[in-house]
């Protein structure tokens, strides 16, 4: 196999997935450096780089989203190709073409294509001016003065969006038409705060859809697969807590045709790289929703089922080398489920948890993507995603049986995480059943509530039994008095 | 007075008395007998509760004891008695410093309005023929400054009234 | 050791007659004790809210280990004084675990007359602090007190054993290194005011708590200034100014807190070493005891069936079984502790007084525990009886029962009566403890002897003035002085005026016992030594 036109690739990102990439630089024989912030010395990919740049903000994630201070980390790294991960700039076009321009080689697609499908209506203008359908909906941009008659006229229920951004910031539902103006003025509030983008669309909310997306895959040369499909219905605040592939609610018939409907919107971006196609599924139905431009949090599922390292593609890719295997080649084995680690509070609203991590132990038998290590400490100044727990087995049961196991064998001491609500998942008999779409924690509020009082009683008396304080109080008591307890005369 | 975890907010009080065949755990409305724990790491022991034994990881981080058990993770606050009890409305009162002795100030340090310290000299005063500085009793803010450089003043005389911060 | 083959016949009609009698005897006090100890006017719980003040049985609670034995010493004290309206004479004492520590509780009771002092509250409190002497145990006073109630100041206040026996009481413990410790829930005034300030700690509540020789209203008197009680002798002003406070508490729960923390560190000699094995319960229920006291105080019983109800697995090794078998003498195990046991199986002759003298220097000697177990007449009178010297043998084991250093501890199961309740360990010989059944009667005759020994007497002095009693006249000198006789012989009379530490349900016998012994090893036992027997 020829040599890679590369032997350093920078990581403009952090976590989990930086330890991730790293992993399959490692395995490719090429050297890792990272760029980082000082809250981020002591985590796993920082340890793990070759070279560690720091870098400086007037926040840490100031810092990571310095396109300069980036390209002058890789400079200083020789790094000759750069992979974003997912978030911070990784949908940037001007960052992609700043590296680009650099003489780096932008592990993603092209500029212009993120240009394009970065931009939710403008993505979502293409994909339906090409044919391919899409959820109705009116864009602010198209006449701002008529924007609210016009999602009006749509009738009810309606989620109002900002037409940049994701991760569900933004979002608000309005099943009350009454209550649409101030909908559309709190989401643009957001909006501008977010993404200093305040631009807004409104589209018809289906209630209880489904949310799946389809990963591809292209080359320099024009050769385009797609790798399958994940389901990503189950979802907190419209961020996606666990991830499967393939999804129990497809038919081979409809698995077919939306795979091929996302190879077809890939194709029309004339898009190279890994990328996702995402789409609303309802019933035998699917809409467009947009496309994400880079590697996904949820890639591993993927990886699992197909046997292939995506972020290995996605180098070759970067490398112009061409695809080595054909749509035919890929085959889906097994059943994956990505399991998120969240820092949060399920039971308090999901309220982001902070503290240090005093003792972190991973089931072995299962894949973790950690982007922790003990001793680290767990602040605010990110995203509350801790690390990821894959699991791969011949049938969707055993892998949900072993996804429970792994996620109450992982032992995390020191920060509160969401590890019993994905437990409680898991072992939920609609999840088994495959009966859930995005709704399906709301409608269960009894899933992250849990059982506040269940095993209680081990947890007091192990806490009892290790307190200096009680066990004292216990021993100092003389023997006869102790077995005579609560005596009165 | 019985021991108090707090966990998620909730207090739950509990007392452990210990028998001839281990601990009994007391919990409001039921005895769990015999507990036991054998700790076999650093940070890992089992717990063996009613007849059963459980894997237990843990670690104690001061009054915090950080729990993993059966796959569940939670964290328990002991409640010292002797300070949840104290934190209740000992903040209102001012706090005068007083003369140790009857003398003289020779200077002063602090001005009405000024943060201070436990330990912040406030003054100086003259008394037996030896210097003494005059110290805040805790952290407070100066109230009021009731004597003059050069005045004289009698044993236990107030000098510097304090008011509590942050209370 | 032999186990005691009950001879009881839980079945017999006798035996059914006395359970129903009993039972209905220990509800009774049951009923009594609850009310001396809960039932207030709700005026009275109404102010203690109102001040912020908790009910002393709650302050006590939160002040005891959780899941440990509270001995509620004479909780009826006073329950036949003052119109009966200072229950518990307004204190409650008790033994009690502590951190883990035996300690005294002393507490004034202000939802009875503001916790004001009578003069049977002085001799409760008095009494508590000379268990404590004996015993070496800490002391926890928890002080809410009105000062002296005046009106009676004549039977608390000057005498050897009045208000002046408590403040010489604490110095005493001080003296021998037994620790107390002192919360100030309420005004200490006057001779209260030394109780925290002899303790080696004492905690003041802010707001509530105060310590001075004269209130307010004392001060304003006496000089003209006006001063409230925070500023006069508040927590603050004692424990930053005069130095008499010790810790400042900003709660009643927050001084039982530091109360707690000051007892924990105390230290803890080691007991005084008696034979002990692993304890084991009683082979016979407890509750039988109910069939076996008889229904009439002069009903005979053996005590052996007594014993066999309380001591570990009913065993006894009797000692002199066949001889002088009117006082049953033998060692049993309470909670493994070896105690020797003198119980009256009878009236009190020569013999028996000799068995007695004889097996107590033998338990004096073997380091074990007396126990006492009284129904007793007194002893035996008469000629022949008196020219065996049966005054002689009876100060022999009076004698014994002064000289022995061992703990002794006294139940007066049924009738105490003559120089029966002396020689059996009354309280008079300093005892440790001394429980009451409730059934029992305690006077130096019994009642129908001492009415009759009356009514004879008056009958006699009418006779010399010339006069003759019809029977119907005697009987009318008779009844009144029966009556009266009567009362003041009862366990009640007895407990209001502490001759007893307190009445026991006679199935918690065993128990209380248990702590009261496990209280008594705290202090060291001398060696033996006597006086001279008459021989």
């Amino acid at each position: 196999m020829q040599q890679l036109p590369f032997d350093t690739v920078l990581i403009a990102n952090r976590g989990e997935i930086a330890a991730r990439i790293i992993k399959t630089l490692r395995k490719l024989g090429l050297r890792s450096a990272i760029a980082y912030h000082e809250i981020d010395a002591r985590t796993p990919a920082v340890s793990m780089a070759d070279l560690a740049i720091q870098i400086t903000g007037s926040t840490p994630i100031a810092s990571y989203l310095d396109t300069g201070q980036i390209i002058a980390a890789a400079d200083q790294a020789r790094a000759g190709a750069l992979h974003p991960g997912y978030g911070l700039l990784s949908e940037n076009a001007e960052f992609a073409r700043a590296v680009t321009d650099a003489g780096i080689a932008f592990i993603g697609p092209l500029p212009d294509t993120i240009e394009l499908m970065g931009d939710k209506i403008r993505a979502r203008n293409f994909v339906q001016s090409n044919g391919f359908p899409v959820a109705i909906c009116v864009t602010e941009e198209d006449d701002p003065a008529t924007f609210a008659s016009r999602a009006q006229a749509m009738g009810a229920p309606l989620l109002v969006k900002p037409s940049a951004g994701g991760g569900g910031k933004g979002m608000r539902i309005v099943r009350d038409l009454n209550t649409l103006e101030a909908a559309i003025e709190q989401a643009r509030s957001e909006a501008g705060r977010y993404f200093g983008d305040a631009r807004l669309y409104a589209e018809r909310y289906l209630e209880y859809p489904r949310h799946i997306e389809v990963q591809v895959l292209g080359d320099c040369l024009g050769n385009l697969v797609h790798l399958f499909e994940r389901e990503c219905s189950v979802q907190r605040r419209f961020q996606k807590i666990i991830e499967e592939a393939p999804s129990p609610a497809l038919s081979q018939e409809v698995r077919a045709r939306i795979c091929d409907t996302a190879i077809r919107i890939a194709r029309a971006a004339n898009y190279r790289n890994a990328g996702t196609v995402e789409f609303i599924v309802s019933g035998d139905d699917f809409y467009f929703l947009e496309m994400n431009t880079r590697l996904q949090v949820e890639h591993p599922v993927t990886e699992m089922i197909t046997g292939l390292d995506l972020v290995a593609e996605q180098i070759y890719a970067a490398a112009g080398r061409e695809l080595a295997f054909s749509q035919s080649d890929i085959v889906s084995n097994g059943h994956a489920i990505e399991l998120r680690l969240y820092a949060e509070a399920p039971e308090r609203g999901y309220v982001p948890t902070t503290g240090k991590v005093l003792l972190l132990e991973y089931p072995n038998d299962v894949r973790i993507d950690s982007g922790i290590m003990q001793g680290q400490h767990i602040t605010p100044a990110f995203d509350p995603m801790l690390a990821k727990i894959i699991v791969h087995s011949p049938s969707r049961m055993e892998s949900a049986l072993r996804a429970h196991r792994a996620v109450r064998e992982l032992v995390l001491l020191g920060c509160e995480t969401n590890a019993d609500l994905l437990a409680r998942i898991v072992s939920d008999e609609a999840f088994l059943g495959g009966h859930f779409h995005v709704g399906y924690l709301e409608q269960n509020p009894h899933l992250a509530a849990g059982n506040f009082a269940a095993g209680m009683s081990a947890f007091l008396a192990s806490a009892a039994l290790l307190t200096r304080p009680v066990r004292d109080s216990a021993d100092a008591v003389p023997e006869l008095h102790s077995a005579l307890g609560n005596w009165r005369n | 007075m019985y021991h108090s975890f707090e966990v998620d907010g909730v207090d739950h009080t509990l007392w452990l008395s210990a028998s001839r065949h281990g601990y009994r755990l007391h919990l409001r409305d039921e005895v769990i007998a015999p507990v036991a724990f054998t700790q076999r790491s650093e940070s890992s022991g089992i717990l063996t509760i009613a007849g059963q034994s459980e894997p237990v990881r843990f670690v104690i981080e001061g009054e915090l004891i950080h729990l993993h058990i059966r796959g569940t993770t939670r964290t328990l606050r002991y409640i010292d008695p002797l300070r949840s009890h104290a934190a209740g409305n000992n903040g209102a009162c001012p706090l005068v410093a007083r003369a140790p002795m009857p003398g003289m100030v020779v200077a002063i340090a602090v001005s009405p309005g000024d943060s201070v310290s436990a330990g912040t000299a406030l003054m100086m005063i003259e008394s037996m023929k030896l210097e003494t500085i005059i110290r805040s009793p805790q952290d407070g803010i100066v109230e009021r400054i009731h004597v003059k450089e050069n005045e004289n003043f009698e044993h236990d005389a107030a000098l510097v009234t304090l008011s509590k911060e942050g209370f | 050791m032999q186990r005691i083959g009950s001879a009881a016949d839980v079945d017999s009609q006798e035996f059914r007659r006395n359970d129903l009698h009993n039972r209905q005897l220990a509800a009774e006090l049951k009923v009594r004790q609850r009310s001396a100890r809960f039932e207030r006017p709700e005026k009275d719980f109404e102010r203690l809210r109102r001040q912020n003040k908790l009910f002393v049985r709650n302050r006590i609670a939160a002040l005891l280990d959780p899941e440990t034995p509270f001995l509620e010493l004479s909780t009826l004290a006073a329950n036949k004084a003052y119109n009966g309206e200072v229950p518990g004479a307004a204190q409650v004492v008790g033994i009690g675990i502590v951190a883990g520590r035996e300690v005294i509780i002393h507490a004034d009771d202000s939802s009875v007359k503001s916790g004001a002092w009578y003069p049977l509250s002085v001799k409760k409190i008095v009494r508590a602090l000379d268990i404590a002497i004996e015993n070496r145990l800490p002391v926890v006073h928890l002080c809410d007190c009105a000062g002296g109630f005046l009106p009676l100041q004549a039977e608390f206040f000057a005498d050897r054993y009045h208000a002046g026996r408590i403040l010489r009481n604490q110095s005493i413990l001080s003296k021998m290194g037994v620790p107390q410790v002192a919360i100030v829930m309420g005004h200490c005034t006057a001779a209260g005011a030394y109780v925290p300030a002899l303790s080696e700690y004492n905690i003041v509540v802010e707001g509530t708590g105060a310590i001075f020789l004269g209130g307010p209203p004392v001060v304003k008197a006496a000089t003209g200034e006006q001063v409230s009680a925070e500023e006069l002798g508040g927590a603050l002003m004692h424990t930053s100014v005069s130095g008499t406070g010790d810790y400042f508490a900003t709660s009643e729960i927050h001084a039982i807190a530091i109360a707690r923390n000051i007892v924990a560190r105390f230290h803890r000699p080691a007991k005084s070493c008696i034979n002990r094995v692993a304890p084991e319960p009683p082979v016979y229920d407890a509750s039988e005891l109910y069939g076996i006291i008889p229904k009439d105080a002069r009903g005979q019983f053996d005590m052996r069936e007594i014993i066999a109800r309380l001591v570990d697995g009913s065993r006894f090794d009797e000692y002199q079984p066949h001889y002088a078998t009117s006082l049953v003498c033998g060692f049993a195990r309470l909670y493994g502790y070896q105690v020797g046991i003198v119980a009256n199986n009878g009236v009190l002759f020569g013999d028996s007084a000799l068995k007695g003298a004889h097996f107590i220097q033998i338990c004096d000697k073997n380091r074990t525990p007396l126990l006492f177990l009284q129904n007793v007449t007194g002893f035996m009178v008469g000629r022949e009886y008196e020219r065996r010297g049966i005054t002689k043998d009876g100060a022999k084991l009076i004698m014994a029962v002064s000289s022995a250093s061992v703990p002794k501890f006294t139940i007066i199961c049924n009738s105490s009566h003559g120089a029966g309740t002396y020689a059996m360990s009354g309280r008079a010989f300093d005892p440790r403890f001394v429980f009451s059944w409730p059934n029992s009667q305690i006077s130096a005759m019994g009642a129908e002897q001492a009415a009759g020994v009356l009514t004879h007497v008056k009958a006699r002095q009418l006779a010399r003035t010339g006069g003759r009693l019809s029977e119907q006249e005697l009987a009318g000198i008779r009844e009144p002085v029966l009556e009266e006789y009567r009362e003041r012989s009862s366990a009640y009379y007895a407990t209001s005026e502490l001759w007893d530490d307190g009445i026991l349900d006679p199935v918690d016998t065993r128990t209380a016992l248990a702590i009261a012994l496990s209280a008594s090893l705290n202090a060291p036992i001398d060696a033996p030594q006597y006086g001279v027997f008459r021989l």
